[in-house]
């Protein structure tokens, strides 16, 4: 595995710089940015690859990942399903009582399924898990790696680098998975109430909802959040080298690449379910 | 430093790896729970039989919406497919439980609502007839409740084009209109509504001073009314005059009643002398009978006589 490298400083302007030197620093600030975007390719790349390589899921690694599973996900797990219910009954009843004031009701529920399960869900757990797990963790990471206790692990990516991005994929997909079903539960409560009778119904109107594009295009989606949300500050603490002192610059950086991303990612699901 | 982050202090390892456990095993059953229902929701795990609708044309046909039998749904559209011939195959697949409601005479109806939602229904009239076949093939009915709503917007349009014209102030009504505010407004004119019965109002004031003539001719006549109660009603008219007259009259009417009495005696005397002359008359009768009598008596003896006498004539015809 490769020692982690230092980016390449980039040249200091002098003082009083020309037009010429302006150009230059643009260039630079381009390739820099280039530079950027493909070590988080590269990076990521690498660790995906130890995730899926069963040797990474040895004895000794196991409990790393074990503990980086349960450290991500139990703390946020429950606030999130709470918080995820209550918006949910709040955004059901809005619907419901809009939709039948103007005499749709027939749509309010396949509306609330789409808006909550298929696009609202699967982004608010995946920004919990990047606001309350993997930042954190991978500002843990940055500390080791300024520290040097990263460069004297044997193997840093495998053994803090990979479990990291593996427990925050882990949360983020069991996050939407659990906010969902929970989501779908209220959701159906809330529209017919405590009755079982309505469930061949509600399975019906799920199954319009869930088409086979639909459904393909909600679990890539829900996959591609959850390896954006971990991945990007990982590599980004690893990477990103700023000047002493700055170190908030790069973690904004990263924060800002993980929004675009996750941005990219919602505007082709919207893309491929609507279009 | 041989261990990666300080954990083992935090927590005991078989507890850790437990948890750990616990969550993946949690999130996998979540996963595959939400595959399986969505299987299950997509009809996955029911067998069914296909039925193909033929329509001219699928507009707002979705794969996956319901065809609907009484208000239920009892099968999904699984594909649409343009047929050789140009028409659309709606392919339906219906749950076997279900396909009990669909019969060798159903008929599917593909209607399209004002709000753009397409519905599939089938209506089975006999219940008793054959069930249908799996990969039956049958035409559906379009009912079209836009189809409508072109026709409606020319049938709209010509209607606003005509009352358009008719309150344009070309139009009927417009002129109609014109024409009531002109009455109104001659109403509100010195004249009246007479000038509007006669039309102009040189016509009206003519008949205003006809009116005043006849007003004042009235008044003579009252005056002239007045000396004729006086002179027919008065102590010397006509009719105390007339009265006296009529006395007269009475008293002479009475003086001919008695000259006619008197009358009326001779002529009964007149009668019965006129009476006696008529049996006079009989009795006349009588006697020219007796007269006659007697004639023929003397006609005969003469003749006898005659007969007798010698002088008489030889009248007989002496055969030699």
């Amino acid at each position: 595995m490769s020692r982690l490298p230092t980016p390449e400083k980039t040249a200091e302007p002098s003082a009083g710089a020309s037009r010429g030197s302006l150009g230059v620093r643009a260039l630079d600030g381009l390739m820099a940015w280039l530079a950027g975007w493909w070590r988080v390719l590269y990076l990521g790349a690498q660790i995906m690859v130890l995730a899926v390589s069963p040797s990474s899921y040895g004895p000794a690694n196991r409990l790393l990942l074990a503990r980086h599973v349960v450290l991500a996900t139990a703390p946020i797990l429950l606030w999130f399903t709470l918080l995820c219910a209550l918006a949910t009954l709040v955004i059901t009843r809005i619907v419901v009582v809009t939709a039948l004031s103007y005499g749709l009701s027939q749509y309010a529920l396949q509306l609330i399924i789409r808006v909550l399960v298929l696009e609202l869900i699967p982004l608010g757990a995946a920004l919990f898990v990047a606001l309350r797990s993997t930042i954190a963790s991978s500002a843990e990471l940055a500390e080791m790696r300024l520290r040097g206790e990263l460069a004297a692990l044997a193997e840093p990516l495998r053994q803090e680098a990979m479990p990291r991005v593996v427990a925050g994929m882990f949360a983020s997909i069991t996050l939407a998975a659990l906010s969902c079903v929970v989501a779908l539960v209220l959701a159906y409560l809330a529209v017919y109430g405590f009755t079982l009778s309505a469930l061949p119904a509600y399975t019906r109107l799920f199954g319009q909802v869930f088409n086979p594009a639909v459904t393909l295009i909600f679990v890539l989606k829900t996959l591609f959040f959850s390896l954006a949300v971990a991945l990007m500050p990982i590599v980004s603490a690893l990477y990103d080298d700023a000047p002493a002192g700055l170190r908030h610059g790069a973690e904004l950086r990263a924060l800002a690449r993980m929004f675009v991303v996750i941005l990219l990612i919602e505007m082709v699901s919207l893309v491929g379910n609507y279009y | 430093m041989s261990t990666p982050s300080d954990l083992q202090p935090l927590v005991p390892t078989h507890q850790l790896e437990r948890k750990a456990m616990l969550l993946l095993v949690f999130m996998l059953a979540l996963v595959l729970g939400s595959a399986a229902y969505v299987l299950f929701a997509r009809g996955a795990f029911e067998r069914t039989q296909q039925l193909v609708l033929v329509a001219d044309d699928s507009e707002g046909v979705v794969v996956g919406m319901d065809m609907t039998f009484s208000g239920f749904p009892i099968g999904r559209v699984s594909r649409i497919e343009l047929a050789p011939d140009g028409k659309a195959r709606i392919v339906v697949e219906v749950p076997l439980k279900q396909a009990a409601w669909l019969r060798q005479s159903s008929v599917f109806t593909l209607v399209r609502g004002l709000v753009g939602n397409t519905n599939i229904r089938a209506y089975s009239g006999m219940l008793s007839d054959p069930p249908l076949p799996d990969g039956a093939v049958r035409e559906v009915l379009r009912g079209d409740a836009t189809a409508d709503i072109p026709r409606l917007i020319t049938a709209a349009r010509e209607l606003v084009e005509s009352v358009h014209t008719l309150v344009g102030t070309e139009g009927a009504l417009g002129a109609s209109l014109v024409n009531v505010q002109q009455l109104t407004d001659k109403l509100k004119g010195p004249t009246g509504a007479l000038g509007v019965l006669l039309g102009n109002d040189a016509e009206a004031k003519k008949l205003l001073l006809t009116l005043e003539k006849t007003n004042s001719l009235l008044a003579r006549l009252d005056g002239l009314a007045v000396k004729t109660d006086a002179q027919v009603f008065g102590a010397d008219g006509v009719m105390p005059q007339t009265r006296a007259t009529v006395v007269q009259l009475n008293a002479l009417l009475g003086e001919a009643r008695s000259s006619l009495k008197r009358v009326d005696a001779v002529l009964i005397e007149a009668q019965a002398v006129g009476a006696n002359a008529r049996v006079a008359t009989a009795d006349l009768g009588t006697l020219r009978a007796e007269v006659e009598s007697s004639l023929s008596k003397v006609e005969s003896l003469v003749n006898d006589i005659n007969r007798k006498w010698p002088f008489a004539r030889d009248t007989e015809v002496k055969l030699p």
